[in-house]
């Protein structure tokens, strides 16, 4: 956490140490914060963790974890290692490990994903795919689908 | 040998106590060396390769985040160890470096713990602590990928070593902080919207780590990085990796 209450200390700290004079020293995360004023436009690319508050645009891509605020807008494609969305996002998304839709959520565009959360509420307009299905798509489709017949005709060679 | 660059307020009567109890420690360590006092205009830069050329070692600055950095902005690029004892109020670095503020500062020199910091550039001139970025209708280019903008003006603060402290709103009893982490740079915006007829409110701030960074404006902004203020239309700020050899304590915040 980059921005904590100077008088309270965050939770979720990943090291915490004391220092000679007892006040305890806190290593952060890098984190990026778009806040709800702000416009981002272009690549936008980070190491470490996204908080969304505000308008971005273009692509949004980080291996860490993503998350989209109530009233943020992300009118890209979306590349992260999971996701919390509670905002819109106009794109397809891309999420290694696990996406959480709130009841506030509006998804335009296609989604794939390994684990997928979707609370009351959350809207989707597009294609949903996750790993692990391929074999049983493959068996679906052949079961249920007949392949339209084709008729082909061979041309003999000039002469 | 050590050289010591005794900043000009420490010569004010309050700090003469604790700067006599740092100078027997440092005897006591043998790590006294040559004191060197600044002036408010003084460019370190030539005194300190004076020094090196002398037979300097090691250059520690006393005082605080101020002399810090007036000293380093300039001498980022001199060729030796540096070392910080700081003195009274307004030391945030310190603390960042791990170093305690007053005579306990004089055992973390004599461990020499040295680590390589980085420093931030801007136009040609290297700044150490901290750079602000008034209010002003600013369009900033990060590592050349995307762009940042606000409806209206906007105020910067980048961080280096310096965290910066600041407060949602002018009433706010508690103070936020933003530590600064090495090897990137940290910028903090803040945007500004007008007030019914007169005045601005801070809207909620971004963070934005970089390494390098453009600042742009239709019309000329002020800027103040280590103190030091200019007018500026364009500016390229840019992390210079492992530019100075600095004594830091084991509680660093880094």
């Amino acid at each position: 956490m980059i921005f904590q209450k100077s008088s309270k200390m965050p939770t979720d700290v990943i090291e915490t140490e004391f220092s000679e004079r007892g006040t305890p020293l806190v290593h952060d995360e890098v984190e990026t914060i778009v806040g709800p004023s702000v416009n981002v436009e272009g690549d936008f690319a980070s190491e470490g963790n996204i908080i969304v508050k505000g308008t971005v645009a273009g692509s949004v891509h980080t291996s860490r974890h993503l998350s989209v605020e109530q009233g943020a807008k992300i009118m890209a494609n979306v590349r992260a290692g999971s996701a919390q969305i509670a905002g819109e996002v106009k794109g397809n998304m891309k999420i290694k490990e696990t996406l959480e839709l709130t009841a506030t959520a509006r998804v335009l565009g296609d989604i794939e994903v390994k684990t997928l959360v979707v609370e009351a509420g959350a809207l989707i307009a597009g294609k949903v795919m996750m790993p692990g299905l391929e074999g049983v798509e493959g068996k679906g489709l052949r079961n249920s689908r007949v392949a339209p017949t084709k008729k082909v005709e061979e041309i003999p060679p000039m002469q | 040998m050590y050289v010591y660059l005794y900043d000009n307020f420490i010569r004010h009567k309050k700090f003469a106590a604790t700067v006599k109890a740092m100078e027997i420690n440092l005897t006591d360590y043998g790590i006294a060396g040559k004191i060197i006092r600044l002036n408010n205009y003084t460019d370190a830069k030539p005194i300190i390769e004076d020094e090196i050329k002398r037979g300097a070692t090691t250059v520690v600055m006393v005082g605080n985040d101020h002399t810090f950095g007036q000293v380093l902005s300039r001498s980022a690029t001199c060729e030796t160890v540096f070392g910080f004892l700081p003195i009274g109020p307004g030391n945030s670095i310190a603390e960042v470096l791990g170093i305690p503020v007053g005579v306990e500062a004089c055992t973390v020199l004599s461990r020499r713990r040295k680590v390589r910091l980085d420093v931030g550039w801007i136009n040609n001139r290297y700044f150490v602590a901290q750079l602000h970025v008034l209010p002003a209708p600013l369009e900033v280019l990060y590592d050349e990928r995307f762009r940042v903008t606000a409806n209206d003006l906007m105020e910067m603060v980048v961080c280096n070593l310096q965290p910066f402290y600041w407060k949602q709103h002018k009433g706010d009893a508690e103070t936020q902080v933003v530590h600064p982490q090495d090897g990137k740079l940290e910028a903090f915006l803040r945007p500004l919207t007008k007030k019914r007829w007169w005045g601005y409110t801070y809207e909620s701030p971004s963070i934005f780590p970089f390494e390098e960074m453009e600042i742009r404006s239709a019309e000329p902004f002020t800027i103040e990085a280590d103190g030091r203020r200019t007018k500026e239309i364009k500016v390229k700020i840019k992390l210079a990796h492992n530019k100075i050899e600095m004594i830091v304590g084991k509680y660093r915040k880094f």
